[in-house]
Order: structure tokens, then C-alpha cells, then sequence
């Protein structure tokens, strides 16, 4: 309770959170409020915003409704930087816990494999990956995955290399409890919370990455995306700026907040755990 | 016969390209329901010498042998197998459970793995054994970082009583804990001993607390065994240099818990 309440006393950690909170109703309420393709021609083409009220935020070069696709790409977001950042925290943690743990040989060959990952630039690998593969959500979720579960897996490796030193790890030993088992049931467990404060930055990154991949095409062509409606609206850069600004500034506030949110909760839980 | 018997151990540990011997050459046996006393000053080498006859670190040289079999040469699941006849208390009971652990889940794992009962009858043989050594069976549902020092190490030797070990390894076992504290936790060992026929390598600093539970000792000194022999000749009249000063390191301990002088022990 007081870990709440020092949270909400901290205002970068609130407004993270209020702005969260209006992705997370946008991204709920994007099919209730606006059923139907949001990818469908809803008025003139290249109305400017605040100029007809049921088209708020004007429209784009086809007369598609913007505060529609703002919503809907608000989903595609959200999706992608939640499940490729708990794909990659998910694989790092288990790889970075099974290299510390196992050690030897084993820690080698993972390692090794990490530090390949690891020289190649993320984005391009994700690039890559997606131009091969074929542009689909789940295959953009994997891309950004792959190219970020590399920390983690560091991370969880060093406070693996810690904790397997502690004496209830021997203990585990000694009631002959599995190597497997003693990794992934006692060290793991353990292991999380510097991995898991990780995670704020991992998920503003895999959705500027996605955005970034929607802007050069290789987002999934079925959804609205913010990077894809940045694009669209470049080539009337100079006559509707707005059509690339609106999704710009979602897309910055987006980042803000997951960033603020997480840093209020590492602080919050960092706190706790020095008290006690 | 012996239940356990190391010959020659050796572990050796290089630092900053020198070889340093922790344990040089060591030998000793241990019988059936004995409690065999392994003491030194620090560095000397005793808690690894406990780690290595569990098996938590591999000995450079020599052999263990336990309840007739070559210890050292188990590997996978039999040792995983054999590990329940020789179990270990640790010094801080706060360091040997994992930190987010129940008291009811540290129970569980050794009679879960060891399929000593099944999943319907564990809560009760949990109950059982939190009463064995003295606490309430309600306590099963408390987080260990809950319970005071003296209640952990009373669920670490529940733990390491619940698969039914000949030879339970006490590496300090109650140095951390406050002095009546402690002296209820060695009057439990005792009880265990006679009633389950259990074995103690019983590692410690302390010879006020040796001379009490302890039937022989093995004073070490730099990883060598400096003298051994009954626990109670040895520190009553120690030979060797480091023996003297220990004993004259000791604090007096006028009162003997093993009242009865000689022990069933050493008749077999």
C-alpha cells in the first residue's frame, strides 16, 4: 500500500501512467467507437483537422478517417511492443539464466551466440528478418524480439552468476532436487527483478521499431500502424503536415509513457526492497 | 563398519597463479549415529571439506566412501538418489532458503523429489515434521523471511530429517543462532540422534559446543588434520600447537549436555 502511494506521489510515474491509460481506452474502445475498417473512405480526401467535427482530425489522401486509424494503429502499438518485449524478456531470461547457471561449455556456446546477435544492429536484423519472412504481425513481434533479447539475457546471466553461488542453491543440491529445476524454479525466480526493470525500455523501443518497420513498408498491410500512417503522409509533407505530426506525437507520447511509467516502478520497488 | 570414510582428500584452489592446498591430504571415518566433530580456526578448511563430502564441490584427490559405496563415483540421478541419506544444515538459516519460499513449499521439495509420500498425504507429513522439531504446524503457511532465526534452523533440520538421512553434515549450524537459542537446537540434535540413529559431521569453531555433543573431533590446520581423536581427551589435553590454542581461545562451558559420557554410538 505505501509502495502505492510513494508511486502516485511521484508525478513523472503518474503522468506515465495516465497516459497509458488513454492508449490502453484507445486501443480497447478503437472498434467500439469506430466499427468497421478504419481503412475505409470515410470523407473527402485531405480535410484538415478541427474542420468538421465528425471527422475530427481530418482526413487522409484517400479520405480515410485519421482519429480512427490513430486509434486503431494505438492496438497494433500496444500489441507489438508488449508481446515482442515479453518475447524477449521470456528468451533472454531463460537463455541468460541457463549460461549463468550451467556455466562451462554451455555458458560458451551461449554467449557466443548472444554476442553474434548482439554485433549485428537490431533494427536491421529486424529488417531482415521481416523482408525474408513476410510482413505479418506475429513475424514483426519475432524481428523485434530477436533483436532485443540480448540484454536481458546479459543481465540475467550476471545476477544468475551471484545467485548460484548462495547457499540455498546448494541446499537445492543437496535434497538432490534437478539441476533444471534448481535453475529455473529457484535461481530464475530471483534473478527477475533486474531484468524485469528492463522492460520499460525494451517496450518504447520494440514500438518505435515497429513503427519504424510500418514506416518502410514492412509492417502488416491488414492493420493501421502509426509508422505506416507517418508514411502515408509523407508524400503530402509539405500540403497536410498534419497527417504525419498527429501520428508522430502519438507515437512520442506513447514512449514517454511507457518510459515514465517504468522508471516509477523500478524506483518504487527499488525503494521498497532497500527498506526492507 | 563406517558409514562414511574420506581418504586423502585434497582440494587445492590456484590464486594469482599459486596452487594453495584449502584441503591437504585429509582422513577420517565416521560411524553409524556418531557425531563427529570437525573443528579449526577460520581458513582452515572445514567447510570444505563438508562441501566436499556432500558433493557440492569435487576433490582434486583421495575417496569417499558412503554406506559402502564409492560416493565419488555417482553421477545423475543416483547421486541425486543417494542424497537423501546425507543431508546438510547450513550456518545462516536465512541464506539457506530461497528467499521467496514458504515454509510448507521448503518442506515439500524433499518429500515431492524423493517421492516419500505422495501429493494428498504431504501436508500432513509436513505437520509431522514441524512438530518433530518443536513448531507449530501452523507455521507451514508462513514465508521463511517471517519466522525468527531459531525457527529457521529448526525447519532446516526438518528438512534435512525429512528423507531420512544415516549422516546429516551441520557446517556451523548454530554459531549464528543466540546462545539459548542454541542450546535448545543441540538438545534437538541430540534427541534426533538417539531416536533415528542419525550421524553428525558436526563442523564448528566453537569447543565448548564440540566438547558437549561431540563423541570424537578432528582439529584441522590448514587444510591438514592436526590432531584427532576422543572429542573430549583432545580438547581436555590437546597436543598439538593449534589444538592448545584453540582450547585456550574457548570460552569455559562448565555444563555438559551429553550427560551420559560414552554414547550408544560407539558401540557399533
Amino acid at each position: 500500500m505505501s509502495g502505492l502511494r510513494r508511486f502516485l506521489h511521484t508525478p513523472e510515474a503518474v503522468a506515465g501512467v495516465v497516459i497509458l491509460a488513454a492508449l490502453f481506452a484507445m486501443a480497447l474502445s478503437a472498434s467500439l467507437l469506430f466499427p468497421g475498417d478504419p481503412q475505409s473512405i470515410a470523407g473527402p480526401a485531405l480535410l484538415p483537422p478541427f474542420q468538421d467535427w465528425s471527422l475530427p482530425l481530418g482526413t487522409d489522401r484517400l479520405g480515410r478517417n485519421v482519429l480512427a486509424e490513430l486509434f486503431h494503429g494505438a492496438r497494433t502499438s500496444l500489441a507489438v511492443g508488449l508481446a515482442a518485449a515479453a518475447a524477449a524478456l521470456a528468451v533472454g531470461a531463460v537463455i541468460g539464466t541457463l549460461a549463468g547457471f550451467a556455466g562451462g561449455l554451455i555458458d560458451e556456446v551461449l554467449m557466443r551466440i548472444t554476442d553474434a546477435f548482439q554485433t549485428v544492429p537490431g533494427f536491421l536484423l529486424a529488417l531482415a528478418f521481416v523482408s525474408v519472412v513476410g510482413p505479418s504481425l506475429g513475424v514483426v513481434v519475432v524481428a523485434i524480439a530477436l533483436s532485443t533479447w540480448t540484454g536481458p539475457a546479459r543481465v540475467a546471466r550476471a545476477e544468475v552468476l551471484s545467485i548460484r553461488e548462495r547457499d540455498y542453491v546448494a541446499g537445492a543440491r543437496v535434497i538432490g532436487m534437478h539441476p533444471l529445476a534448481i535453475a529455473f524454479r529457484e535461481v530464475l525466480p530471483n534473478a527477475l527483478p533486474p531484468v524485469l526493470a528492463l522492460s520499460s525500455v525494451i517496450v518504447a523501443a520494440a514500438i518505435l521499431t515497429e513503427a519504424a518497420l510500418s514506416f518502410l513498408g514492412l509492417g502488416d498491410p491488414n492493420r493501421v500502424t502509426w509508422g505506416g500512417m507517418i508514411a502515408e503522409g509523407r508524400t503530402v509533407l509539405r500540403t497536410a503536415p498534419f497527417l504525419s505530426i498527429v501520428p508522430g506525437i502519438a507515437l512520442v507520447l506513447t514512449v514517454l509513457g511507457v518510459y515514465l511509467a517504468g522508471e516509477g516502478i523500478v524506483e518504487t520497488t527499488a525503494v521498497k526492497r532497500g527498506l526492507s | 563398519m563406517s558409514l562414511l570414510t574420506a581418504s586423502n582428500l585434497t582440494k587445492r584452489y590456484s590464486r594469482g597463479g599459486k596452487t594453495v592446498a584449502a584441503v591437504d591430504d585429509v582422513s577420517f571415518a565416521i560411524a553409524p549415529g556418531e557425531t563427529l566433530a570437525l573443528a579449526g580456526p577460520s581458513g582452515s578448511g572445514k567447510s570444505t571439506v563438508a562441501r566436499l563430502v556432500l558433493r557440492l564441490i569435487e576433490p582434486d584427490g583421495g575417496g569417499i566412501v558412503f554406506e559402502g559405496d564409492d560416493f565419488l563415483a555417482l553421477g545423475g540421478t543416483a547421486l541425486r538418489t543417494r542424497r537423501a541419506r546425507l543431508q546438510m544444515v547450513f550456518q545462516d538459516p536465512l541464506a539457506a532458503f530461497n528467499p521467496r519460499a514458504t515454509v510448507a513449499r521448503v518442506l515439500d521439495d524433499p518429500l515431492r523429489i524423493h517421492g516419500i509420500a505422495p501429493r494428498t498425504e504431504r501436508p500432513r507429513r509436513i505437520a509431522q515434521l514441524l512438530e518433530r522439531v518443536g513448531l507449530a504446524a501452523a507455521l507451514a503457511q508462513r514465508a521463511i523471511h517471517e519466522i525468527s532465526g531459531g525457527q529457521r534452523q529448526r525447519v532446516a533440520i526438518a528438512r534435512a530429517i525429512a528423507t531420512k538421512p544415516s549422516l546429516i553434515v551441520l557446517d556451523e549450524a548454530v554459531s549464528a543462532l543466540d546462545v539459548s537459542v542454541r542450546g535448545q537446537i543441540l538438545e534437538l540434535l541430540l534427541d534426533l540422534q538417539r531416536e533415528q540413529k542419525i550421524a553428525y559431521l558436526f563442523i564448528s569453531h566453537d569447543l565448548g559446543v564440540v566438547r558437549a555433543i561431540a563423541h570424537r573431533i578432528v582439529l584441522l590446520d590448514a587444510g591438514r588434520i592436526a590432531e584427532s581423536g576422543d572429542a573430549r581427551a583432545v580438547i581436555d589435553a590437546p597436543r598439538s600447537a593449534i589444538g592448545k590454542a584453540l582450547v585456550a581461545a574457548a570460552p569455559r562451558l562448565d555444563r555438559n549436555i551429553r550427560q551420559d559420557g560414552s554414547s550408544t554410538a560407539r558401540q557399533s
